[in-house]
């Protein structure tokens, strides 16, 4: 059995060389996969909000989670052209008007993290976002293969 | 106020009030629909943060049904019904008579009985609010979902969270005819809402 690295929302985990790397039920949240093929070096993030105000919780936003993710990546050694980048997630399970017109929040979610890793000199290689349902997103550090877990649906290889 | 975390034990108190009267005009309501007794037990007052209060609530790829419906007016905030496989299956075998059921596989008219059913509890809980505080709330159409509970909680989540660490849920759970089937009434008002709340309640 794998051991297993559980990722909270607005939280990130780095591990490298064997292991797994768990975010559960992704709704319009966002899990970002980060991974340095040659390290074996991964780090998933699960972010909540699109662009970060003045709160001090950086990995609760796209714009900042994403930096600060790049930021221990880095001090670990990882390489950014070596990186592969997959997100999940930014679904949208109900129509909300909510306050500060945060209706469409997963689809600004996938966006602001596109922004930010572009931003970095980084695109995503492969995503499974939109639609309507919840997603279990997983980073095996082994290999770097990224799963997607739905219920009612096939696992996914991203 | 600007954080949850600032509120006094008085206003817990006096929040915790408003769940029970709700919660308990809901529970009636959800009553003489199924023509059976339901209780709702004690509500809670929970300030936690985003993994706390999702851990409180179950398992984050459970399956279930909810039914959102969002306020507005003197009070923002969202009402959320939460029902577990085993609830709604009780409720459907007592307005419908249907034996248990998958919930991706409810058809139309179970969606449009688990939404109906959610609407009147939720109007119920927000009507005897609103008449206790004289505060004024309108209320959305009501939306229905079925998915792993982390991903339902995830907008109302996002859209408490824009301002705090931490969410305030007020909880109370239904027992239909004594038995304790899960299901959470959600209540989480805006934090800037509750000032509002508790001036026309006469506590500050």
């Amino acid at each position: 059995m794998e051991k297993k690295t559980t990722v909270g929302i607005a939280d990130m985990k780095i591990i490298r060389q064997e292991g797994v790397l768990i975010t559960y039920a992704l709704g319009s949240c966002i899990g970002v996969s980060f991974y340095d093929p040659v390290l074996k070096l991964g780090a998933l993030l699960h972010i909540m909000l699109p662009e970060r105000g003045n709160d001090a919780n950086l990995l609760k936003y796209a714009d900042s989670g994403v930096k600060e993710t790049l930021r221990k990546l880095h001090a670990f050694g990882a390489v950014k052209s070596r990186m592969i980048c997959k997100i999940a997630g930014g679904a949208k399970m109900f129509e909300m008007k909510g306050p500060g017109g945060l209706g469409n929040i997963g689809e600004r979610n996938a966006q602001s993290v596109k922004r930010a890793l572009m931003a970095e000199g980084l695109r995503v290689s492969s995503e499974d976002t939109g639609a309507n349902y919840a997603r279990t997103m997983l980073l095996d550090v082994g290999n770097g293969k990224v799963s997607i877990r739905s219920a009612g649906k096939p696992e996914k290889f991203l | 106020m600007n954080n949850y975390q600032e509120m006094n034990e008085i206003q817990l108190d006096l929040l915790k009030e408003l769940g029970s009267i709700g919660g308990g005009n809901a529970a009636t309501a959800l009553s003489s629909i199924l023509g059976t007794k339901v209780n709702m037990a004690l509500p809670k007052v929970e300030m936690l943060g985003f993994n706390e209060a999702l851990a409180l609530l179950g398992d984050p790829e459970e399956v279930i049904a909810a039914i959102l419906v969002e306020m507005s007016g003197g009070v923002e905030g969202i009402m959320l019904f939460l029902l577990s496989k085993e609830f709604s299956d009780e409720i459907l075998y007592r307005m419908l008579n249907k034996p248990p059921v998958d919930l991706f596989e409810l058809d139309e008219i179970d969606i449009s009985g688990l939404t109906e059913i959610g609407n009147i509890v939720i109007s119920s809980y927000v009507t005897a609010m609103s008449s206790l505080s004289s505060v004024e709330m309108e209320l959305s159409v009501p939306q229905f979902a079925v998915n792993m509970l982390g991903g339902i909680m995830s907008m109302p989540m996002a859209m408490m969270g824009q301002y705090s660490d931490q969410i305030m849920m007020i909880t109370g759970e239904f027992q239909i005819d004594g038995k304790a089937l899960h299901s959470d009434m959600l209540l989480l008002p805006d934090v800037r809402s509750l000032e509002v709340l508790m001036k026309k309640l006469g506590v500050n």
